[in-house]
């Protein structure tokens, strides 16, 4: 079952890079599809326009067949009525490159608060939700502690665990390791792979090519607000068809050496 | 005897002192109660990117800081008999015309540090919050404001300490607050003991006002 359908979207901001300019893919339910690219190419615009974050200029969303927005034959954007919006943005999660965790809350009031206040969860069965989440990114013993207390990695686990405690139906990844160490790296990645492995619906934007290359199920390709590429991992990464992305690619190992 | 005799004036001044002390208080608590809440009003007004909104509010902004309070507390007790058309003329309490100069003031000071503190959280923090599902007003009153309060307590305190001492201002409405009430005093006896024990006295309040934001500071500070 198709989960995310995205047709013809353009986004531009005046006098900014990162613009997308016609951009339509689809996303299944239980697939894992990496977003790569360069910067500025309109990866992170891409992934606002999908969670709401930015209003779109033409083009069309659909969320597990729902229509988020669409844009009428005249060029009219007409997004859901509001209620309509708030129950669809619910199926939606995001884990930003810089976690945003709240640092007034606890780690556990972090994952329950979303739950209890906008999906009138009791707090009881929000706070079990949240500690079989914890358990499930090895952080059961830091369900009391302030987001100042943790690592990097530990914050971006917690922001995965906030995120999946609404129950999105598809789970976006900003460059969730961008702003860590690179030995903290892992212990989040890590997670996302054992998100895969539970056949969870993810749309990934990063950086880390030989993870996209494990754990992405497809692989888009996207350079100057386009999607230049897409394919299996084998395909984009062994024998990518198109220039650019043979470029891409190649300056990607020539930097990182991997 | 002879300490009964010492002491004795002195305690009938403080007892006296006392009395203007709680004028001084009232208007303290009141200027509080209404400047703190109007404050936060005129500061997301101040914000707004609506400019017929915002444009007078900032100019509200700069009349409130830019002019003497003591002009303002002479302002809203005169003016509204002496400007207003014949008819619409009002003379408003001494009491009153003075808590609502103090508290016009104080928001507007008020408004631009809960300006400086709102505008102080990271984008990130409403994004978050905005892609939880939380409304606007979740995300404000629950996410946001709490940390803008931890932000804001220390040049808060500096403004309610100000107002303590500010509060002397209102003897210029002929209100028997503590300030006049120990310049009389002093008037009368020859004497600048009374003034003294004034200065004591609003030392004395600010000693409990950096105390309470200290306990304020110590009990936000669970967190970074």
């Amino acid at each position: 079952m198709e989960i995310l359908k995205v047709e013809n979207l353009y986004k531009s901001f005046v006098g900014a890079e990162d613009v997308v300019t016609g951009v339509s893919f689809q996303i299944n339910e239980g697939e894992v599809v990496a977003l790569i690219g360069p910067s500025g190419s309109g990866k992170s615009t891409l992934l606002r326009c999908l969670t709401l974050l930015e209003k779109i200029d033409h083009g069309s969303i659909f969320v597990a067949g729902e229509p988020m927005v669409t844009t009428s034959p005249s060029g009219r954007v007409t997004y859901a009525p509001d209620a309509e919006l708030r129950k669809i943005r619910l199926r939606l999660g995001m884990v930003f490159q810089n976690f945003n965790l709240f640092p007034h809350f606890s780690v556990l009031r972090n994952i329950t608060e979303a739950p209890i206040r906008v999906a009138q969860m009791a707090p009881a069965e929000a706070e079990t939700i949240a500690r079989q989440l914890l358990a499930k990114i090895g952080l059961t013993d830091k369900a009391d502690a302030y987001p100042y207390q943790l690592s990097g990695g530990q914050c971006q686990r917690v922001a995965i665990a906030r995120a999946l405690a609404m129950k999105p139906d598809i789970l976006f990844f900003d460059e969730p390791t961008s702003a860590l160490d690179p030995e903290l790296t892992g212990e989040v990645l890590k997670v996302i792979r054992n998100l895969a492995a539970e056949q969870m619906t993810m749309m990934v934007v990063t950086h880390e090519m030989a993870f996209a290359r494990e754990v992405a199920d497809r692989v888009l390709f996207m350079d100057k607000g386009q999607i230049v590429e897409e394919g299996s991992p084998e395909t984009l990464f062994g024998t990518p068809a198109n220039e650019r992305t043979r470029t891409f690619l190649g300056n990607y190992n020539l930097n990182s050496g991997s | 005897m002879f300490i009964f005799e010492y002491f004795a004036p002195l305690l009938k001044q403080v007892i006296l002192l006392g009395t203007g002390a709680l004028t001084t208080l009232r208007i303290f608590f009141l200027t509080l109660l209404f400047s703190l809440p109007l404050g936060l009003l005129i500061a997301l007004a101040r914000m707004a990117p609506q400019k017929w909104l915002s444009a007078p509010v900032k100019l509200f902004i700069l009349i409130m800081r830019g002019t003497p309070l003591i002009l303002q507390l002479i302002f809203f007790y005169f003016a509204p008999s002496a400007i207003l058309p014949e008819g619409l003329r009002f003379t408003l309490p001494r009491f009153s015309a003075a808590v609502l100069a103090f508290s016009l003031n104080y928001a507007a000071y008020f408004a631009e540090i809960y300006r400086g503190g709102i505008e102080s959280i990271p984008q990130g923090q409403y994004e978050a919050a905005a892609v939880l599902g939380f409304t606007k007003s979740q995300t404000f009153f629950r996410i946001i404001l709490p940390q803008v309060i931890k932000r804001i307590l220390p040049p808060v305190s500096n403004e309610v300490i100000t107002l303590v001492k500010d509060s002397a201002l209102i003897t210029v409405l002929g209100i028997s607050e503590l300030f006049r009430v120990a310049r009389n005093e002093a008037n009368r006896l020859f004497s600048t003991s009374p003034l003294f024990i004034a200065g004591l006295f609003y030392l004395f309040m600010n000693w409990i006002v950096t105390k309470l934001f200290d306990a304020a500071e110590k009990k936000l500070s669970y967190y970074r």
